[in-house]
């Protein structure tokens, strides 16, 4: 009993998991039976299953990042299936009982990507939707049709009737195939939704910027950054003739600004009673963007010279969102709020909680959740009201955005940081603020959005990651949505799957379009499901797990603690592989064995061991780690992983050889590097992809071509120490690593900071923090981390 | 632009809202008769009219859902301390909830004012179009209209205009929930006679099948009797 409380555990812990209730593990030659007469698919699932000695293989890393597991679905099924882009889970090979998963030790999730942009979706306008008439289900690829007239829902198994209206399909003109209709033939799809789907005329785009003009703000010059940003993207930022804007800046009392069409010139009003803010005037504040858009500009190019002499040093963040708030109430829509210090005035004021001297400290850290509920009430006040708040912090200083971020969090906005940001003597960040504005601007955006997912009877939902709000059980309210947002869920299966061979899961998300659209996007996605222990291992999906683990360890940290957190992560690995050992498949009896399919699990829970969101012993500012925890709840997949793992790359010596060849532009295929010093040499250059920044190493003896031909300079010597880009050169070098990088950035949305890091530089060390394999004075190098694992196994 | 001199200050002490009573148009949809598509629609929440409006909001809904061809083209429904004021024209309703205060001689002008734009704008495309609020962008067309209206100012001047106006007295008034409950009663006396209509079917068979029955048993006495009759024939007389 002791030993099971003491063992932190991400997982539910069963008590009895090994009790006469567990079958008895299969032995061996079961197994292998049991493999043999999969048939055609054991010869991949033998591969994924192949037992793998952590110890001494060292080259894990596959050459290109690995695509994720194909489902074993037959041919017809995996062709329909989701994007893995759009939808993943951590098992691609669905346990049929909660008994099998818990042998397994695995989490069971899914991982949503579902506003991503996509280049290609089947849109259907038709005015009935058919749906299941018990479980509300879409109907989807995976529905089985009796007959004609009737067809069979994946999920509850009801059987409904098809309409009339079905029997037609649109995109062939013919009559009598529903299952040829684009909702069947297509797992992700979009319907025109009916007014029956609307509790109100759909609502214009609004936005809202609040902005912070305090002494520190304009100091760091953001203003300007900010207003010459919108000024370039005003006619592009998503909407239609009703689209409206608006403009609150803030220091110690809150000014609003008349826009109203007619105005020779904005007039601002000014309200200093921030105990209790009001609304000045309640027609031209927020005004239609085409008709004032002269005003507006106006406005954006006079605004960054009006404070230039302030003196106020005060924030009155809390009552600025409140003014916000009532604002927007009526209509809804998105507030971005630009703040640069810590509020320190009238509600929600915050303290400075970070003692310095505690940033690398080993033992405990504290102040992980939000000092008030004062950010949290408004954001669900905001979610209720239909207003997205998405925060960007621009701040030298501590900021608490531990408290400021809740804010966002549950109205399902975005949050940004940009620590220690300045525009003269930051030049990587305000390149990186300058990028981000320019996607942030002109992105889809949907409003008044709720997302509801739904899965095979006998699974349910439980818990629920990302940024939003929880209206009932299972509904998500999200009062913006953005294409650059993930979520994750965990689920567990309350009855068991036996008596079906496939398990469906289904994301509905509805959001009005900033053209004042009604639409309702639908993602299936189908997967086996299995009886075998063996098979359950075979399926895992290591960049998902991780992934969710992630988020369950985030959680954790700021219920429990830190290091509750981090022993959670370490005691999923080890009782994974445990539980993979028990299982028999284990030849030989030395050395740390793990299914292939499962090599990466202990590198990749080491390198969430190192984030800053988790990390102890090493320096790092509570708002850096609480930013990335930020980023790590609501980021989605691909980023995470880029973020957790980067990607290294040697490009000083790329060759030709098994490049890709796109549109006639060459694009070299460097194979990934594991991420330890052992790999650079002093004669290379090295390219590490960290998702939201990419770093150029340059070693002190790189080639002297390299540095001329694609940096421009002379020798190593005369590099900068601060280069951002890398400049267009003539070269068929340059272009062959350009073509590479940009190819890198292809499928990216927020464009990367970019750093051309010296081996001598001060800024090393941001690119050594990277190199996860490698040793640090408090953690674990990869092969000490194998070692403990094996040793806590061993236990 | 220097902020000291251009901007305004409000000071806590002054005056803060104008409450505004009595003239507000809270709700106005455009909706297309035939299959009671709403076409375009804009609305104005504030805090004090919030909770209320859901309610009136699902009531609009309903009353367009009833009406047709046969609607009267003008009217005014009482709703409380609102009123519904609509006119049809064309196939296509304009309807707008207003507060009871509110002038019906400027209610119905804004309506047919509305109702001029929309129909040049996109008379001809009304017919054709499928998705709900296909014109949402009148909206801002109708925000601003409504604004003229109700800003007490302007209505001076649209005085004059709305004396053309001179049959608004006669048109229809009536109550809402009268309006909305007749159909319920309507239904209700549907589902009666259904009911009914069941029922008798029922009784119908009833009887067909008691009918049967009875005609057995006859069947079955004079059968019996008559074997009797034969028995002692036989065995008495024999």
């Amino acid at each position: 009993m002791r030993t099971v409380l003491n063992h932190t555990c991400l997982l539910p812990v069963h008590l009895n998991a090994r009790s006469p209730y567990s079958q008895p593990f299969p032995s061996l030659s079961e197994l292998s039976s049991a493999l043999g007469g999969l048939g055609g698919v054991s010869e991949l699932e033998a591969e994924t299953l192949r037992p793998v000695n952590l110890l001494q293989e060292r080259n894990i890393l596959p050459p290109k990042r690995a695509p994720p597991p194909e489902p074993n679905l037959s041919n017809d099924l995996r062709k329909v299936n989701c994007s893995p882009d759009t939808f993943r889970c951590t098992l691609t090979n669905i346990p049929q009982t909660q008994a099998l998963l818990n042998k397994a030790r695995l989490p069971l999730g899914l991982l949503l990507h579902p506003f991503r942009d996509l280049t290609q979706l089947p849109v259907i306008t038709s005015n009935t939707i058919v749906r299941c008439r018990s479980c509300r289900t879409y109907i989807n690829p995976f529905v089985s049709f009796l007959d004609q007239r009737r067809w069979k829902c994946n999920l509850c198994y009801r059987v409904n009737d098809v309409p009339d209206e079905f029997m037609y399909n649109p995109v062939t003109r013919s009559y009598g195939e529903p299952h040829k209709r684009p909702e069947v033939q297509n797992s992700t799809v979009e319907f025109i939704a009916s007014s029956d789907y609307m509790l109100r005329p759909p609502q214009p785009a609004v936005y809202l910027f609040l902005l912070d003009v305090s002494h520190n703000a304009v100091e760091s010059g953001y203003l300007n950054v900010f207003c010459q940003s919108l000024l370039d993207n005003l006619e592009k930022l998503p909407g239609d003739t009703r689209t409206h804007i608006g403009f609150v800046t803030f220091d110690s009392t809150v000014h609003f600004y008349n826009l109203q069409e007619g105005l020779s010139q904005p007039q601002m009003l000014v309200v200093s009673d921030i105990d209790d803010v009001f609304i000045p005037t309640h027609d031209s504040l927020l005004v239609n963007l085409k008709e004032s858009k002269e005003l507006v500009k106006d406005l954006l190019n006079a605004l960054p010279g009006m404070f230039t002499h302030t003196r106020e040093t005060q924030s009155a963040l809390g009552p600025a969102l409140q003014a916000a708030y009532k604002l927007m109430s009526p209509t809804g829509g998105r507030v971005t709020v630009f703040q640069t210090q810590l509020p320190t005035l009238g509600a929600g004021l915050l303290q400075s909680r970070e003692d310095p001297n505690l940033r690398s400290s080993t033992k405990n850290v504290l102040h992980l959740g939000p000092a008030t509920d004062f950010y949290k009430k408004l954001a669900l006040d905001c979610s209720g009201q239909q207003i997205g708040v998405d925060l960007f912090l621009l701040s030298s200083q501590y900021s608490d955005l531990a408290s400021l971020a809740c804010v966002s969090k549950y109205s399902a906005g975005s949050v940004f940081y940009y620590p220690s940001f300045h525009h003269i003597h930051n030049t990587a960040q305000k390149q990186k603020f300058q990028k981000d504005l320019q996607r942030y601007l002109t992105r889809k955006i949907g409003f008044e959005a709720v997302m509801r997912i739904r899965c095979t009877k006998g699974l349910s939902i439980h818990t629920f990651h990302g940024n939003f709000f929880v209206r009932s059980t299972d509904l998500l309210s999200l009062a913006n949505v953005n294409p650059d947002s993930g979520f994750a869920v965990q689920m567990s299966i309350e009855e068991s799957l036996a008596d079906t061979s496939l398990a469906c899961f289904q994301a509905a998300l509805l959001y009005t379009s900033s053209k004042g659209k009604r639409r309702i996007r639908v993602h299936t996605l189908c997967l086996p499901v299995v009886s075998q222990l063996s098979e359950v291992f075979a399926g895992a999906d290591i960049q998902a797990i991780s992934c969710l683990l992630a988020n369950m360890a985030i959680d954790r940290s700021i219920s429990s603690s830190l290091s509750d957190a981090r022993d959670a992560l370490v005691n999923a690995v080890v009782d994974c592989l445990t539980a993979y050992r028990a299982n028999g498949s284990n030849i030989q009896p030395s050395g740390l064995i793990a299914p292939a399919a499962l090599r990466l699990f202990p590198l990749y829970v080491l390198a969430l061991l190192k984030q800053k969101a988790l990390r102890t012993g090493t320096s790092t500012r509570l708002d850096e780690r609480v930013f990335s925890m930020c980023e790590l709840k609501s980021q989605p997949l691909q980023q995470i992983m880029r973020m957790v793992h980067p990607d290294l790359y040697r490009i000083d010596n790329m060759t030709e050889q098994a490049a890709l060849h796109l549109n006639d532009s060459v694009i070299p295929q460097p194979p990934l590097l594991q991420l330890t010093a052992e790999k650079l040499t002093r004669e290379g250059a090295f390219l590490l992809d960290c998702g939201s920044v990419m770093y150029l190493w340059v070693g002190k003896c790189c080639n002297e071509t390299f540095i001329r031909d694609v940096l421009g300079f002379q020798n190593y010597a005369s590099l900068p120490s601060n280069m951002t880009e890398i400049p267009e050169l003539q070269t068929t070098y340059s272009e062959r690593t350009r073509a590479f990088i940009s190819w890198l950035l292809e499928s990216r949305t927020f464009l990367p900071a970019f750093h051309v890091v010296k081996d001598d530089a001060s800024t090393k060390t941001s690119f050594f923090q990277h190199l996860v394999e490698d040793r640090t004075e408090s953690a674990f190098s990869y092969y000490e981390f194998l070692l403990h694992i094996q040793q806590q196994m061993s236990k | 632009m220097q902020s000291n001199n251009r901007s305004l200050h409000f000071k806590p002490e002054r005056s803060r809202r104008v409450k505004t009573t009595g003239d507000m148009v809270l709700l106005t949809m455009i909706v297309r008769v035939a299959d009671s598509l709403p076409l375009a629609a804009s609305m104005q929440e504030d805090e004090q009219s919030g909770r209320d409006l859901q309610r009136h909001q699902s009531q609009a809904k309903q009353l367009c859902r009833k009406l047709n061809e046969q609607s009267p083209a003008r009217c005014t429904l009482e709703a409380g301390a609102m009123a519904f004021h609509y006119v049809i024209e064309k196939g296509v309703c304009y309807l707008a909830l207003c507060e009871a205060g509110f002038p019906k001689k400027l209610a119905f002008a804004y309506l047919e004012d509305l109702e001029g734009e929309f129909s040049e704008q996109y008379g001809t495309k009304v017919p054709s179009v499928s998705r709900p609020y296909s014109f949402i962008e009148f909206d801002t067309y109708i925000q601003k209209t409504k604004k003229s209206y109700i800003d007490s100012r302007a209505r001076r001047n649209l005085g004059s205009v709305n004396s053309e106006l001179h049959d608004v007295q006669r048109i229809m008034v009536a109550n809402i929930e009268e309006v909305l409950q007749r159909g319920e009663a309507l239904s209700a006396l549907d589902s009666k006679a259904s009911n009914l209509s069941s029922l008798s079917k029922k009784y119908r068979s009833d009887a067909k099948y008691l009918n049967t029955r009875s005609t057995y048993a006859k069947v079955a006495a004079g059968a019996v009797i008559f074997i009797t009759l034969i028995v002692y024939v036989r065995f008495w007389w024999l």
